[in-house]
């Protein structure tokens, strides 16, 4: 079996939702042992769906299973002393714990940075939440929806006079996932050479606004407020977008080398080359619209994988607009093992995004994620629960 | 205070936006990171977005956006098309412990810079390659941007109004989501390393990076058979949920009429506090008063939600419907986050004096605060070709002569040679912003934007 890089660390997953479980699950992908604490009840996302038949189950949710891939579940009703009691023997192990509640939540519950910090000087405490631990919002409540609000990204997406448009997927969770997850590595190399663990406050809202391309900067070196146009560039890279074709939609994109000629082939209308509006990339972007009355005929009638192959030979970056279905049908993908299957033992066999990246020496861990409570039993034996104390725990609504 | 990477050095050959985001991340955690550009092939985003709109003199070291993703780097300029260039670059690799590059995957082979040739050179070199569909697969040779990547990761397909076709976020949105998973891998093999000793290679596909953002569409299609519609800015799961209209007001040249708030409603307890902070007690029980109704009738309560909206300020709604426990946040335009008071106060912004630009608020790169040490993201960017003679000389030891030389051959040296002449650049790159204001590409104009921003008088 290959090794695997984060193979031998520990991590204790308390958080909930979306941002938290992912940034773990990255983690287990890479060879850490997840324990994932769960409220006696479940994680909520567990009651999020999609569900087979559309019937709610704990363990049956799509969502759940996509964000706690490779993790253990050990239940634990850390609102009572006797719970926080079983928590802080795992956290003797562990190397990080990532929560997600309300800031000072953990605090009230004697759980916070500080009042673990002395116990457990090695560990890398990670916090994600929408706005952060501190600031003016830092009690506000949060979602994805909110955070990209604020972030600046949704009012400059959509069409100008209809209502911003917020990305689909809860992108601020994922964004939040990302940026924990490279600091809690960063926090692992920093302890390595230090010794130390240390505490780190992740903001959603923060990590979406390291993605802002250019559209602060626009205002801080040019006074411009760039707005929402059809998503498109305020770059002159006109055009760059999603166009309606015969059987669905196609990402036509000039790229650096596309305009006149290769476009003017690809349309089959060679002619154009010499049209103003092909050899002028300002003038193109500010007639848009007369651009599209030659572009758009000639697409309607033409299929996307016809239009992308010919196009890309061409060397004009089209790409394709895929959905759920034909993202598991891609060829690609499946040529790169991208998706893989897993064997749930609710759900049967179903496929994982498995692969967000691929390494050479320590291939990313592919497996399913654990039942609620799957491994309350085994976990807290490790840590010297003998079997009579745990029937007490789970009698107790402790575990 | 010691920085996670102190003492890790990059060479830095990507180029543009998701390659220089995680060598960026890379640069804050305290690596040294060296970025090579050719000065026929320079990061094009030194071409884009200059102080006060002007493409004076060297305009390519005063771009906002390559200061934006290229702060603390240092820079040389090395043309692969040189095949002394290449070797050059080949004598770096010994010092480096990360090679990072974002060509299309033949690129590097046909330079012999490929992972094999690297290893042979530095066992334990860890190598990333960002590209758009990753170095295998049908794909793999397609030309990539990012604005097409997130098209064909899924994610459109879940974003645009209802009924309307697919949309795109109005940034790349794969870029700097692959690049923080990019600067996440390289962390993992340096974790790898530091236990084994043993190097490795890192094919992140863009593409791919970002198809778990679509994780919930993809599960709904294999678990039950039905792909999922574009629900504008509703919920799977909460009612009513949407973006409503405020008051307009005029918060810079033109913006009236364009000032929003989303708001999401969970459950009973949070629709009841929003009604009595709307001072409609009278809508909390009847028709919407139990979740059923509120799913089924979202399209009237959309209306009368903006009813209320449409006489709200959109920053003081967020303040009240927050006091009263009910998830809303203003819609922000970019002004407004760059002067948004919680940002502010989080330090969400280091002011960087880039020489010859003057003092500008910079995004940061990472969104993570560490209690034991402050990533170093407060740095300007490298003019082009800035620390040649600091590396070639002071790593390599190429003399005063050997320089010369190089330089007189144009391998190295600090201006571009771009297929378009320079005084048109300069034309170019000033962008017709009255132009885009008439579209309504831009929205506003502020002339007086320094002050707004309180840099008066720190640039030049």
């Amino acid at each position: 079996m290959p090794d695997s890089a984060l193979a031998g660390t520990r991590v204790v997953d308390l958080s909930q939702g979306i941002a938290g479980p992912y940034c773990a699950r990255l983690l287990a992908d890479l060879g850490a042992e997840v324990i994932k604490v769960e409220p006696p009840e479940g994680d909520y996302a567990r009651r999020l769906g999609p569900f087979p038949n559309d019937v709610p189950h704990h363990d049956r949710g799509g969502l759940f299973l996509h964000l706690n891939a490779n993790k253990k579940s050990v239940t634990l009703d850390l609102e009572t002393t006797s719970g926080r009691v079983v928590l802080r023997k795992l956290l003797a192990n562990a190397d990080v714990l990532i929560e997600s509640e309300t800031p000072g939540l953990m605090a009230s519950r004697e759980l916070g940075f500080e009042q673990l910090n002395d116990e457990f000087p090695q560990l890398v405490y990670c916090s994600v939440t929408p706005f952060g631990q501190t600031g003016p919002y830092a009690s506000f409540k949060g979602n994805s929806l909110a955070a990209m609000a604020l972030s600046g990204l949704m009012y400059i997406t959509g069409d100008p006079g209809k209502e911003p448009l917020c990305t689909g997927g809860e992108p601020a969770e994922y964004f939040g996932a990302l940026h924990a997850w490279v600091a809690i590595l960063a926090a692992l190399e920093h302890r390595a050479k230090t010794g130390a663990g240390q505490n780190i406050d992740v903001s959603m809202l923060e990590a979406l606004g390291c993605a802002d391309e250019y559209n602060t900067t626009m205002y801080a070196y040019l006074g411009a407020i760039r707005k929402r146009f059809y998503s498109r560039h305020a770059i002159p890279t006109y055009p760059s977008e999603i166009f309606p074709c015969r059987d669905g939609s196609i990402v036509v994109i000039g790229g650096a080398t596309g305009f006149p000629l290769m476009m003017a082939i690809l349309i089959e209308q060679p002619e154009q080359e010499g049209n103003p509006l092909f050899q002028n990339l300002w003038l193109r972007f500010m007639q848009w619209e007369k651009f599209e009355e030659i572009l758009r005929p000639y697409l309607a009638e033409h299929d996307w994988e016809d239009l992308l192959t010919r196009a890309q030979e061409l060397r004009i970056p089209f790409a394709a607009v895929l959905d759920a279905k034909t993202l598991l049908e891609n060829e690609h993908l499946r040529e790169r093992g991208f998706f893989e299957e897993v064997e749930h033992p609710e759900l049967g066999k179903v496929p994982l995004a498995a692969h967000p990246f691929k390494m050479s020496e320590t291939p990313l861990r592919v497996g399913r994620s654990p039942l609620l409570g799957e491994e309350t039993h085994e976990v807290l034996a490790e840590v010297g629960y003998e079997a009579e104390d745990q029937l007490v725990l789970r009698e107790r609504g402790v575990t | 205070m010691t920085l996670p990477l102190e003492g890790i050095r990059v060479l830095d050959l990507t180029q543009v936006y998701a390659g220089p985001t995680c060598t960026r991340i890379l640069s804050d955690l305290g690596a040294d990171v060296i970025k090579v550009e050719g000065l026929k092939r320079m990061d094009i985003t030194r071409n884009f977005v200059m102080p006060e709109n002007t493409g004076k003199d060297d305009y390519w070291n005063r771009s906002g956006y390559f200061l934006l993703r290229n702060g603390g780097k240092r820079s040389i300029t090395l043309d692969f098309g040189d095949p002394e260039a290449v070797d050059l670059v080949k004598r770096l690799v010994p010092y480096a412990d990360i090679v990072a590059e974002s060509f299309t995957p033949r690129v590097m082979a046909k330079f012999g810079l490929d992972y094999e040739s690297l290893k042979e050179i530095k066992p334990e070199i860890i190598m990333i390659s960002l590209s758009g569909y990753g170095q295998t697969g049908s794909w793999r040779d397609f030309t990539a941007y990012g604005m097409g990547l997130e098209p064909a990761s899924g994610i459109s397909s879940v974003t645009g109004y209802r009924d309307g076709p697919p949309l795109r976020t109005g940034i790349s949105f794969t870029d700097p989501y692959s690049g923080v998973v990019g600067a996440g891998a390289v962390l993992a093999a340096l974790y790898y390393r530091r236990r084994t000793g043993k190097g490795q290679y890192i094919d992140l596909s863009e593409h791919e990076s970002a198809i778990p953002v679509a994780g919930y569409a993809i599960m709904e299609y294999a678990l039950t058979g039905r792909v999922p519609e574009r629900a504008g800015n509703r919920s799977e799961w909460y009612a009513p949920q949407g973006v409503y209209r405020c008051r307009g007001a005029q918060t810079g040249g033109g913006l009236a009429e364009d000032n929003w708030i989303a708001i999401t409603i969970r459950n009973d307890a949070e629709w009841e506090a929003f009604c009595h902070a709307a001072g409609h007690p009278e809508w909390e029980n009847g028709r919407f008063g139990d979740v059923l109704g509120r799913f089924r009738y979202h399209d009237e309560l959309d209306e009368l939600i903006t009813s209320w909206t449409r006489q709200q300020d959109h920053l003081e709604a967020m303040h009240l419907l927050q006091k009263a426990g009910v998830i809303a946040g203003a819609v922000l335009n970019p002004k407004e986050v760059l002067l948004d008071p919680h940002l502010r106060e989080r330090g969400a912004f280091d002011m960087i004096d880039q020489p010859d630009v003057g003092v500008r608020p910079v995004a940061r790169q990472l969104g993570a605060k560490f209690s034991a040490f402050e990533p170093g993201s407060a740095r300007p960017a490298p003019k082009l070709g800035e620390h040649n003679r600091e590396v070639l000389q002071g790593m390599l030891g190429l003399s005063d002569e050997e320089l010369a030389r190089l330089e007189e051959q144009k391998v190295i040296g600090d201006t571009p040679e771009g297929a378009v002449p320079l005084d048109v650049m300069r034309m170019f790159v000033q962008w017709p912003t009255a132009t885009f204001q008439q579209m309504g590409t831009i929205a506003g104009l502020d002339a007086d934007y320094r002050e707004q921003l309180g840099i008066k008088g720190n640039g030049k």
